[in-house]
């Protein structure tokens, strides 16, 4: 008894611990969210604690502003384009190497997951020099959108290739081989078969895709001009020359499309649910 | 055998062969796409890069076709490059280290939580993943400065008399980079915490271990390979991350992703900014490799 007693305390020392830990945590996470979504409703031209006045002017303003808007509309054209290319390639990709028999498949496994640990700045950097002078018939690759999604995809794609793997694997192929005795080919199997299947996995690469390429900055930094220059990047430039409420803004409207998208996904999940429950 | 069988017989083999050769393009087919990104935008660009760092640099010109070490030879002589890569590597490990640290507590917090506060947890962590580094930045970039959420609260608390600014500090740039990296380092680590037993715990303790003792001789070697892998992710993404420092650090907090695109889009020195392009990735893999070896040795040890 007397030798437990000691120990009893230290539950208790743990316990406060981990309670400390909790609230630092969530305090660490949310600051910046929270002061940003404060700030966003701040009604004067500077940034500065305690706000005075409230009001929805800086929203107005990114609304009406010509400039702010094309870099959203460009940002989010960049991000469809990178969820289609890298879900496109990457579950074919996937689909390749879970059915077929590949030379140097673990080679090319590596080479397709290098880019992802690349720092994009790195990246951003090698497409800019090797792409720079290139036009075809007089449309310049450099500062088109086209090229931003491509490098986009260096990150995006092995991700949706990996998450497809692993959804690939996880397939019942006893329906595969069902739809090939019924007289489906491969073509036919893969598109009313495979990919109904394994629809959620698409979905989320998809997600996954968008998202990257929506927040991502550096990489866009470096290969887009002023028409097409992304909300990230106008952002990142307006920082370094000064801080309005607006930028605050624009962090508000930049998150907000990227819940937008999870809503839309958990919507989906949710009909898929219901679907297999019927 | 009839004429009819055997040209039967033909087509069919041919049809068989049509079909092999089929199958043998099909794998090539389906990763048409992916080889095209991976080889043409990466593949190649990362060649171009290695040889523009060999190239010359002068007249104001963005390079000039030729052959010279003279950028490896300055950026490891130049004080501002050499600077810039003990920079790097210094931020790297200091964050890198309070992250796995960090994240570490969070997921074991996670893991030995109820599974009612799990969801809760794992949105929160999620958060600074779905928002973009320069929307994080410009938060901190509000929080810290004399104007910031920070002062003014520790103002009114009454714990300063004076306005304070941390904006512009390592500790900013600290924190802000932490913050960038913490939600790889915990999903990382919970999924390791999730392949581990708790009853172990209770074993431990039953068998008189007091939880420090525990925590060193049971979590610690399973969630090893977790620590190292996290530990080498989060290296990895502050060594690239450039931003994050050159925002909210102070004007001579240069690493060498700043210095990259300092060179690039300030100073149009194509073959500097590779060579230091260059430099980076090889500490990167150097990393990786690293980090690997000592993961399959401890893995031999154990078995």
């Amino acid at each position: 008894m007397s030798e437990r007693a000691p120990r009893s305390a230290e539950p208790l020392l743990l316990k406060a611990l981990a309670l400390a830990f909790t609230i630092f945590i969530i305090g660490y996470i949310l600051v910046p969210i929270l002061v940003t979504v404060v700030m966003s409703f701040n009604g004067a031209a500077m940034i500065r604690f305690p706000i005075t006045a409230w009001s929805t002017r800086w929203y107005a303003d990114f609304l009406g502003s010509p400039q702010w808007m094309d870099a959203l509309k460009n940002s989010i054209l960049i991000a469809f384009g990178t969820a289609a290319i890298s879900t496109t390639a990457g579950v074919l990709c996937a689909w390749a190497f879970q059915r077929f028999h590949i030379p140097f498949r673990d080679g090319w496994y590596i080479l397709i997951m290098m880019p992802l640990f690349m720092p994009g700045v790195v990246l951003g950097l090698g497409v800019a020099i090797a792409f720079g002078g290139i036009s075809f018939g007089g449309y310049a690759l450099y500062g088109s959108r086209e090229l931003v999604m491509i490098s986009h995809s260096l990150w995006a794609m092995p991700l949706v290739f990996m998450l497809m793997e692993a959804t690939f694997k996880t397939l019942d192929y006893r329906v595969v081989e069902a739809s090939h005795d019924l007289g489906g080919g491969p073509l036919r199997t893969f598109f009313e078969v495979v990919l109904p299947m394994v629809s959620t996995g698409i979905v989320s690469s998809l997600l996954f895709a968008f998202v990257i390429s929506l927040n991502e900055f550096v990489m866009a930094l470096f290969l887009t001009d002023r028409d097409t220059q992304t909300l990230p990047v106008l952002m990142w430039l307006s920082l370094r020359s000064a801080g309005t409420p607006r930028l605050a803004v624009a962090s508000v409207i930049l998150a907000l499309t990227v819940f937008a998208c999870l809503t839309i996904i958990m919507l989906w999940y949710v009909r898929q649910l219901r679907k297999v429950a019927r | 055998m009839t004429a009819a069988a055997r040209s039967d017989d033909a087509a069919f083999a041919a049809q068989r062969a049509a079909q092999e050769r089929r199958k043998a393009l099909a794998p090539w087919l389906l990763m048409l796409p992916a080889l095209i990104i991976v080889l043409l935008f990466f593949g190649l660009p990362t060649l171009y890069m290695v040889r523009m760092s060999f190239n010359l640099h002068f007249d104001q010109r963005l390079y000039v076709p030729g052959f010279t070490f003279e950028h490896y030879i300055n950026l490891f002589s130049n004080p501002l490059f050499t600077g810039a890569i003990l920079t790097t590597v210094k931020l790297a490990l200091v964050a890198s280290l309070a992250t796995v640290a960090i994240g570490y507590c969070f997921a074991l917090l996670v893991w030995l939580k109820p599974a009612r506060w799990r969801l809760l947890f794992i949105g929160l962590a999620l958060a600074p993943l779905l928002i973009s580094e320069i929307a994080i930045i410009f938060g901190w970039w509000m929080f810290f400065p004399k104007n910031g959420l920070l002062s003014y609260a520790l103002l009114s608390a009454g714990l300063i008399h004076d306005k304070v600014s941390l904006m512009y500090t390592e500790f900013a740039a600290f924190v802000g980079l932490v913050y960038v990296t913490l939600p790889y380092c915990f999903f990382i680590l919970l999924s390791i915490f999730d392949g581990i037993d708790k009853r172990l715990l209770e074993a431990s303790a039953d068998l008189g271990a007091p939880p420090v003792r525990t925590f060193r001789e049971v979590m610690l070697p399973l969630t090893w390979t977790g620590i190292l892998v996290a530990f080498s992710q989060s290296f990895i993404w502050t060594m690239g991350t450039y931003a994050t420092p050159s925002a909210l650090g102070p004007d001579t907090l240069w690493t060498m992703g700043f210095l990259i695109q300092e060179q690039m889009l300030g100073k149009h020195n194509w073959p500097m900014a590779s060579a230091l392009a260059v430099v980076l990735v090889a500490g990167v893999a150097a990393v990786m490799i690293l980090t690997r070896s000592m993961q399959s040795e401890r893995n031999s040890f154990h078995v």
